[in-house]
């Protein structure tokens, strides 16, 4: 790499976060640290907008867990789990491509951590299979750290209040702090930001397919390129043309 | 031939003494007299099989053998008297009936003194067919008599009356002394029973409060817990911060309270609440704004009586499934009340919520169900646990009786 690596930290408890923090800054001061989230969806909408090379991500956040952002950045980059988990859990990560650290961090097995990362850097992040295979079993080997999906959400439509039926999304786009939720008849605001409904959504049936754009896969009509980068979905019962991002064209390769 | 009777006694006999220790066996004796018989047995409380069992395991082979000799020649001794008292008689006669009579009366004796149970409980049951019997017996008896004997049908008719009352009066007056018998041993299984419950719940209690013992100490090393605190304690350290030795102060705090409730088994509420704030005071240097407490406990509630571990489970629920999972946090409430004869603790949180309460006990590990089984062993059905929607975050309810000083 020739510019400076980018760094993404994410981590729930300020003082650990603080920590970790101050240690990479000694550890590795070439690295150049993007983004501090707070909790799970604020890293994963941060790396959608950042996309650094490397994630730190504690495993249990509010929102989205670790495992989950490191299943959603794929091999887009290089994950590092933080943990407390007991050596038990952690011999899963022995077998598999992702490094992990164990909290509280500290500092000479950061270096040694590091200095792992940094010759993995040279090559491209893990391959997506090998990180999903162990994804898998760390979510059945680690108690606790799944969301529970939403079936209804509560929108103000005019002067109403709906209950919605999340199947009959045709699709929900970021609005600054408010998400637009376009069903087939009518649209709908919610207060609540994309990035913090998104976990709540069940992945295999809404796609991400934009940092603002999530799409109920069952309203997709067809996919079509704009040019050797750019996408744009045709949704079914509703005439506006999604943008795919770069990040997610992968997701309509055929 | 010989040998099959003796095979099939031995067959049977295994059979027995096999639902007599293991009552579910009856399930696998093939349908018939025997399995109307396994069934009986399998069907007497635990305490009377026990007795049977024992009794049968004792009496056998050649013990058995003498025993029944020894009461042969005592029943026929008793013969002697009766041939002179009824002349009529020959000897052969005499020893017969007097062996008939003992041996039947032996084994009612046996019956009323292990199958107490039954008899107790069907009592006019036994009285009827004592009756019953009596008057098929003598009905017989007279078959009998006219068949060998043949005399005018007038003078048996005449005697009918005072032969069957004769009959009837010895079978209830037998039957007397064998009810008295089997009432008492009656009185004696139910003794035994409550004993063996009383030890049983003790074994109980000792088994949920070792369990408790446990979760605490777990709690204490727990992973996220014990390493996140610790390092949060080096972060602060390492900045010559003040709060480095005020979170230290608190979570020795902690360890030194829950370590004098691994000891006992009820503290008081002002303690546990002790316990309670200095948890929280952890956990409030750990997560930062995002959590925030009260406790409000009345003074005239600080000497009331709790079952440990209670308070600090539902509190450590309320961080682990309510505050950690929220992203903007929220307050913990911790109070206590009382209420018209009783004490309401209720611990509040408005993190997550009901919908997303994770998985009751076994792999949560929410300790709910160790809450319930140790409030109904301190107190029966007298207190409760309630989980309520908060709107925001949840509500715990402990209700415990309040005794007034």
């Amino acid at each position: 790499m020739s510019t400076n690596p980018t760094v993404l930290i994410a981590e729930d408890e300020p003082l650990m976060r603080e920590r970790l923090l101050e240690l990479l800054a000694q550890a590795w001061p070439e690295a150049r640290v993007v983004l501090v989230a707070e909790n799970g969806n604020d890293a994963w909408d941060g790396f959608l907008e950042h996309e650094p090379d490397v994630a730190f991500l504690d495993i249990r956040m509010p929102g989205l867990s670790g495992l989950e952002v490191a299943e959603r950045i794929g091999s887009m980059a290089h994950v590092v789990f933080v943990t407390a988990y007991d050596q038990y859990a952690v011999d899963a990560f022995d077998a598999g491509a992702v490094d992990y650290l164990l909290k509280p961090v500290q500092p000479d097995r950061l270096e040694r951590a590091l200095a792992r990362l940094k010759t993995r850097l040279a090559q491209p992040p893990a391959d997506g299979a090998a990180m999903g295979e162990l994804l898998r079993h760390l979510k059945t080997a680690l108690p606790g750290v799944r969301q529970e999906r939403t079936k209804w959400i509560k929108a103000s439509v005019g002067r109403q209040v709906r209950v919605i039926d999340v199947d009959e999304v045709l699709f929900f786009q970021s609005d600054t702090r408010y998400t637009r939720i376009v069903l087939r008849d009518y649209e709908a605001l919610v207060r609540t930001p994309l990035k913090d409904l998104l976990g709540t959504l069940d992945p295999d049936r809404f796609w991400q397919i934009h940092r603002a754009t999530v799409v109920n896969v069952n309203a997709i009509a067809a996919a079509e390129r704009i040019d050797a980068e750019r996408m744009q979905v045709l949704v079914k019962g509703s005439a506006e043309k999604l943008a795919v991002s770069r990040t997610f064209v992968h997701l309509f390769r055929e | 031939m010989w040998q099959k009777i003796a095979n099939w006694y031995r067959e049977w006999d295994k059979e027995l003494m096999g639902v007599l220790e293991k009552p579910e066996l009856v399930s696998v004796v093939a349908p018939g007299y025997r399995h109307y018989v396994a069934q009986r047995l399998a069907q007497m409380p635990p305490v009377q099989r026990r007795q049977l069992r024992d009794f049968s395991l004792s009496y056998r082979g050649s013990r058995l053998y003498w025993t029944l000799a020894a009461l042969t020649l005592a029943f026929s001794l008793c013969s002697i008297p009766l041939h002179f008292v009824r002349e009529t008689q020959s000897w052969i006669g005499s020893i017969f009936a007097a062996n008939i009579v003992g041996f039947s009366i032996t084994g009612a004796v046996i019956s009323a003194w292990f199958d107490y149970h039954r008899i107790v409980r069907e009592k006019w049951k036994m009285v009827l067919s004592v009756l019953g019997f009596a008057v098929f017996g003598a009905v017989l008896g007279i078959g009998v008599a006219m068949w060998t004997k043949p005399k005018p049908l007038a003078d048996i008719v005449a005697r009918l009356p005072h032969s069957l009352a004769l009959i009837a009066g010895t079978g209830l007056a037998m039957l007397v002394p064998l009810l008295a018998i089997s009432m008492l041993r009656n009185r004696q299984a139910d003794a035994i029973n409550a004993q063996l419950q009383r030890e049983a719940e003790q074994a109980k209690l000792a088994r949920e409060l070792s369990e408790s013992q446990l979760r605490l100490l777990r709690a204490q090393i727990e992973p996220h817990f014990l390493f996140n605190t610790l390092g949060a304690v080096q972060q602060l350290a390492q900045h010559g911060a003040p709060r480095a030795a005020e979170l230290t102060a608190n979570l020795i705090d902690f360890l030194r309270s829950s370590m004098r409730d691994m000891r006992s088994e009820q503290v008081s509420l002002a303690a546990e609440f002790g316990l309670v704030e200095s948890y929280l005071k952890v956990m409030q240097v750990r997560l930062g704004e995002r959590l925030r407490f009260s406790l409000q406990l009345p003074r005239a509630l600080e000497q009331v009586q709790l079952p440990t571990m209670i308070l600090l489970t539902l509190v450590e629920n309320a961080i682990k499934h309510g505050i950690e999972p929220s992203l903007r946090g929220g307050e913990v409430v911790v109070s206590a009340e009382a209420q018209d004869g009783a004490v309401r603790i209720r611990v509040q949180d408005g993190g997550v919520g009901m919908s997303t309460l994770p998985e009751p006990d076994g792999g949560g590990g929410t300790g709910l169900d160790n809450v319930r089984h140790r409030l109904r062993l301190a107190y029966g059905e007298q207190a409760s646990l309630h989980l309520l929607d908060g709107d925001p975050g949840l509500i715990a309810d402990v209700t415990i009786p309040y005794a007034q000083p």
